[in-house]
């Protein structure tokens, strides 16, 4: 059973994670997208503990939340951040994601780039997501990556999936899948569950079990018992 | 009054002052006089120093040429031989000096070489300084002359005394020649091409800046602003059905959002290049640019004629950071922008009776205004007492419009 690994049912990855109230740390400088998403979380019932407006107080608030043992479980922050308005976001992010194993970290970009995906996936893809700013559009899908996060999942963006699937030095292999598992692919890498892939393709969890091992079985990879683990391993294969 | 212009330019200000009472504009030395004067102590004291500074430079040029050139088989050769040069630009510099200051010679120093690359490209424009190599020359022929001088000189004083100071005018004027053939920056062109290539420098530089601006500006203000409109529209949409009198409000709250995006992209697109200009030129573009200054302005534009497009951009934009730190900065009550033109020069001058106190170093973009006109040819002048008011000139070549 692909998530009796992790004790977990499957609803609470895919469908029932909006019941979930997850404590969240926001750190965005733009005052107005720092409410706008503190409003998007409040409103469905999740607790925005604290916002910040740069990476040193992002890590500050949660050094001193972590002295108190009340961790968020997740922080979304964004990567350009003052002072010096380059990558501070990513690197508080890697920061964290060292520090403290056990928060989510999804962090918030203008543009996505592949790079940064590769350093915040380093190691592990355990609660971790990296997602364009312009996602906050789609509300649902939106919160349903920050929770997923939250519980220690994967959310990526399908721009930086196609990055990877474009600049793969795989292709001639990737050209052996089926165009329904090259979007298969592109979902799982996105970390997305199996009944999350069900839903969006409008196919039975049955369907997409079995694109996923055939994909498996086609790039050459062991079937994983774990969704994070497996993004990992097909972004360690698109990658190298 | 601090007045910047490119350095190398400037760097010719000091050095055509007269020297040591020469009148200024006179290569040739003046006429003989029949004592030991204190003109022909110090031509003395200059071939006296002759025969030691000759024998260093000899030593020094064969050793670092030799060296280098004999272990350029190797790695470190060549690098040896680049870092001699450099030595070699160092020791002509102090013979220049020498020569300015013993014989009253106007020399002036040859512009640097342009730096960064690393060490490779470091080594190759080393090896190719004509400069230096024409020191090292300098310092070969040197050692033989002055064992002359130096035997002239012993001989002269002490058999024929009263010819000392003719001998010494002869010797030293010898000296003069040597020094200004093989130690002068090449000529204009070298000084010329130095100078261009910094400015070209400064105008790839301010346009990668420029476009680093626009971005930052398109991240922090429209980019974001449609976020939050994306983010607004969002929840209202799944508003609609559970609660449509909050998704009313948020989509009003939307479309407050979007009025204002539209506003910011409107002033970023006017910011890259205002159409105004292009269509009417700087006298109405000014005026756009006055109407959104904090203080009063009053715009004159005294031309009969539109300047390149080049030109004009630069006098628009350069305006536009003025009145910008203006705003900011001087809490002016009164500001005045006269524009005019002299033969071939484009006349820039912003007065405002603000608090002053600008430097060209406030970190206030002055610097960088300065920088750019020196790109072009231009010239700023910043006057800027505590207390005000504050004058600033800026000057552009005209151009016709092409």
């Amino acid at each position: 059973m692909l998530y009796a690994a992790h004790g977990r049912t499957r609803d609470e990855w895919g469908h029932g994670a909006v019941e979930d109230r997850v404590r969240v740390v926001i750190a965005e400088d733009s005052v107005l997208l720092r409410e706008g998403l503190t409003r998007l979380l409040t409103d469905r019932g999740h607790e925005v503990v604290a916002g910040v407006g740069d990476a040193e107080a992002l890590l500050k608030t949660v050094a001193e939340l972590a002295s108190g043992d009340a961790l968020p479980d997740v922080v979304v922050a964004d990567v350009r951040m003052p002072p010096t308005h380059t990558d501070e976001g990513v690197r508080a992010a890697v920061r964290l994601r060292r520090e403290h194993p056990g928060i989510g970290v999804l962090v918030l970009s203008q543009y996505v780039e592949e790079r940064y995906a590769t350093e915040l996936l380093a190691g592990s893809s355990r609660g971790v997501g990296y997602l364009l700013k312009d996602r906050v559009a789609e509300v649902r899908e939106f919160v349903d990556a920050v929770v997923r996060v939250a519980r220690g999942g994967t959310a990526l963006d399908p721009e930086v999936v196609a990055q990877l699937l474009g600049r793969s030095r795989k292709q001639d292999v990737l050209a052996r899948l089926t165009p329904r598992e090259r979007e298969v692919l592109g979902l799982m890498a996105e970390g997305r569950t199996n009944s999350a892939i069900a839903r969006q393709l409008v196919v039975s969890d049955g369907a997409v079990e079995k694109h996923v091992s055939n994909i498996f079985l086609k790039l050459g990879l062991s079937p994983s018992d774990g969704d994070h683990r497996r993004v990992l391993a097909v972004l360690a294969y698109l990658d190298s | 009054m601090t007045v910047s212009k490119i350095a190398s330019r400037a760097a010719k200000g000091p050095a055509s002052a007269p020297v040591d009472g020469y009148a200024p504009g006179e290569d040739a030395p003046p006429p003989v006089r029949h004592v030991l004067d204190r003109r022909t102590f110090r031509e003395l004291s200059f071939l006296l120093l002759d025969l030691p500074a000759g024998l260093l430079g000899f030593v020094y040029a064969v050793v670092t040429v030799s060296v280098g050139a004999g272990l350029s088989v190797t790695v470190v050769g060549l690098p040896l031989l680049a870092g001699g040069l450099a030595g070699a630009r160092l020791l002509g510099r102090l013979e220049r000096g020498r020569a300015r200051a013993l014989l009253g010679v106007r020399i002036e120093e040859p512009s640097p070489l342009p730096g960064g690359g690393g060490l490779l490209p470091w080594v190759w424009r080393r090896l190719r300084d004509p400069v230096a190599w024409r020191t090292v020359l300098y310092a070969f022929v040197r050692l033989p002359w002055a064992v002359a001088v130096f035997a002239v000189m012993l001989t002269s004083s002490l058999v024929l005394f009263p010819l000392v100071p003719y001998l010494a005018r002869a010797l030293a004027n010898a000296d003069r020649a040597m020094v200004r053939g093989l130690l002068s920056p090449s000529d204009e062109l070298e000084r010329r091409i130095a100078e261009l290539e910094s400015g070209r420098g400064v105008v790839v530089d301010s346009a990668a800046a420029d476009l680093r601006r626009i971005e930052r500006d398109l991240h922090d203000g429209a980019q974001a602003r449609l976020v939050a409109l994306a983010m607004g529209l969002g929840l209202a949409k799944e508003k609609l059905l559970e609660d449509p009198d909050a998704a009313a409000a948020m989509v009003d709250e939307a479309h407050g959002e979007v009025k204002l995006a539209l506003k910011e992209l409107r002033d970023l697109a006017r910011g890259i290049h205002p159409a105004v200009l292009t269509d009417r030129g700087l006298d109405a573009a000014l005026s756009s640019l006055a109407s959104r200054c904090t203080a009063p302005v009053a715009v004159t534009v005294d031309l009969s004629s539109r300047p390149a497009q080049a030109i004009e951009g630069i006098a628009y934009f350069t305006v536009s950071e003025l009145l910008q730190n203006v705003s900011k900065h001087a809490g002016a009550t009164r500001v005045t922008v006269d524009v005019w033109r002299a033969d071939r020069r484009l006349l820039i001058q912003v007065v405002d009776d603000g608090r002053g106190g600008a430097r060209l170093d406030g970190g206030t973009g002055m610097a960088g205004l300065a920088e750019r006109l020196g790109a072009v040819d231009g010239l700023f002048a910043l006057d800027s007492p505590v207390g005000g008011p504050t004058t600033v000139t800026a000057e552009l070549p005209w151009r016709e419009r092409g």
